[in-house]
């Protein structure tokens, strides 16, 4: 059970086909397209990346900005399709990229806790029996039947983050640790994603936080342009990113 | 462990039958999203439910004093104008709401449709389905101006569900369509708008087509939405026939509209997602 490969990913690419001048409107493409100025470039956000990552496994990904990282949790999230290369993943993800996808100012905080939790995946009827501990747990409680219109930042970002944090899945793709709201907050989210991601799930984890990466992941990916340049031991990859960086 | 979900990139979704069965699967978050724009809408104004009729009824009164007062039209037939007039109204606001929010949520979807895996068609589908409850709420109206008129909506009014039925099919596979316009192009709105402008124009919405001229008339007739209205209005008392030729545009159409929907929708997809 506890080799069990919950994510494969076999040379996956993902290629844009962008315009030289980004148009996106009808007059320039129509005035472009008698100009005949067309002209299409391949991009690679992504270029024949490899892993796998077995239950209980953490695979961290570094790079500099624009390497790719993001993209690379979008498409084992499912919403980018590869494309070429195969990405395969079994089970329950919690995707943890900016959090409160679908959050809406006009519903209240019960609301948005069943609208969001039925967007990542479970079902109404799972969500109406979780509401009141999602609440208590958001400290939001007294807040449940106001629209989210009325919270502040800080408390928007409370309920989102104990909303995606309330199930623990098969596979958590994380965006760099968060911690959000006030001093208690900060340490009670950042202890709850650790927690989630010492419980046996298999984790991908997007992150600056090269200690962060050492400490706790099983193996690391260092991309440059979309290509992975190191792969393997954490303490390696990292080595590599940082001679690179200081050069 | 068994009913472990398993995503595979290398499996190809089946055109309509992959979406239509991806919605129905997730039909809890449909009756969400459902539920979020008839929220949005009524429960945090103060007059409520009503306001989703404030539109249609002052457009209907604007264009009942145009054309009842100052033009001095009336039907041919001699049926009361204003059940005419509003069954038009609300027919052809159900089809512009669907349609603009349904292309409007898929477009502007880029908040959770980049950030979290679900089927964009569900946000079409939902806009049509809360669109298509608009319109019933309008019954409401429509009744009370039907029997001030004296019109008994018949006994036929049942068949009311099958227009709904069909609006909402042709409807969300049109808004599909649409959005893929708007994704491509930011300029295309204007377009959409002033299109939709002329279709209204080109449904008989407050002329009766037997006023028109052979070669209009043809025109017209060609518009499927000319058929959704006759039929509608046909078995919910609004004064006119419907011709069986007329029901088979209205379900062909609305068959087709939703086939080609969804599977120019699905081809298009990948290549859409990475431009929100």
């Amino acid at each position: 059970m506890s080799q069990q490969k919950i994510v494969e990913v076999a040379n996956a690419s993902m290629a844009y086909r962008r315009t030289r001048h980004r148009v996106s409107s009808l007059k320039q493409t129509a005035i472009d397209t008698i100009r005949r100025r067309m002209a299409y470039e391949q991009f690679f956000a992504l270029r024949d990346v490899s892993f796998e990552i077995n239950r209980g496994e953490t695979v961290s990904v570094i790079g500099r900005n624009g390497a790719g990282k993001s993209t690379l949790l979008k498409v084992v999230a499912r919403v980018l399709p590869p494309t070429s290369g195969r990405v395969i993943v079994q089970g329950s993800v919690a995707p943890m990229i900016e959090l409160g996808a679908g959050f809406n100012p006009e519903l209240t905080g019960a609301e948005n806790i069943m609208l969001y939790g039925t967007l990542l995946g479970r079902t109404p009827k799972e969500m109406q029996g979780r509401i009141e501990a999602i609440a208590d747990w958001a400290g939001l409680t007294s807040h449940m039947d106001i629209p989210i219109r009325a919270y502040s930042s800080g408390m928007t970002a409370r309920l989102a983050f104990a909303t995606a944090t309330d199930r623990t899945p098969d596979l958590l793709l994380i965006d760099e640790i968060l911690s959000v709201g006030d001093e208690d907050f900060k340490d009670k989210s950042k202890a709850r994603t650790i927690e989630m991601m010492n419980s046996g799930c298999a984790v991908l984890l997007v992150t600056h936080d090269l200690t962060a990466v050492t400490s706790m992941s099983s193996r690391a990916i260092y991309l440059e342009n979309g290509t992975p340049k190191a792969t393997g031991k954490p303490k390696q990859v990292v080595d590599a990113y940082l001679n690179d960086v200081h050069h | 462990m068994s009913d472990m979900k398993v995503y595979d990139s290398d499996v190809k979704m089946i055109p309509v039958i992959s979406q239509v069965r991806a919605i129905w699967e997730n039909r809890g978050l449909l009756g969400l999203l459902v539920r979020r724009d008839l929220t949005v809408r009524y429960k945090r104004s103060i007059i409520g439910i009503w306001w989703s009729l404030l539109n249609p009824l002052f457009t209907t009164a604007v264009m009942y004093y145009v054309f009842n007062t100052v033009f001095k039209s009336r039907l041919p037939s001699g049926a009361p104008f204003l059940p005419y007039l509003l069954s038009g109204v609300l027919l052809m606001a159900f089809f512009n709401q669907g349609l603009t929010m349904g292309a409007d949520s898929v477009a502007t979807g880029a908040g959770v449709l980049t950030k979290v895996y679900v089927r964009p068609e569900i946000f079409a589908a939902s806009s049509a389905i809360s669109s298509a409850i608009n319109f019933l709420i309008g019954f409401i109206p429509l009744t009370v101006v039907l029997l001030i008129a004296k019109v008994h909506p018949g006994i036929n009014s049942p068949l009311v569900l099958v227009v709904i039925l069909c609006m909402t099919l042709f409807v969300t596979g049109l808004a599909l369509l649409l959005s893929i316009a708007y994704i491509n192009f930011d300029d295309s709105r204007s377009l959409i708008s002033i299109f939709l402008m002329a279709l209204q124009y080109m449904t008989p919405v407050f002329y009766p087509i037997s006023v028109l001229g052979p070669h209009t008339k043809r025109i017209i007739l060609l518009n499927p939405l000319t058929s959704y209205l006759d039929i509608f209005r046909s078995v919910y008392g609004g004064g006119t026939t419907a011709t069986s030729h007329e029901w088979v545009v209205m379900i062909a159409s609305s068959i087709i509209a939703f086939i080609l929907g969804f599977w120019v929708f699905i081809k298009k997809w990948p290549g859409l997602v990475g431009k929100l």
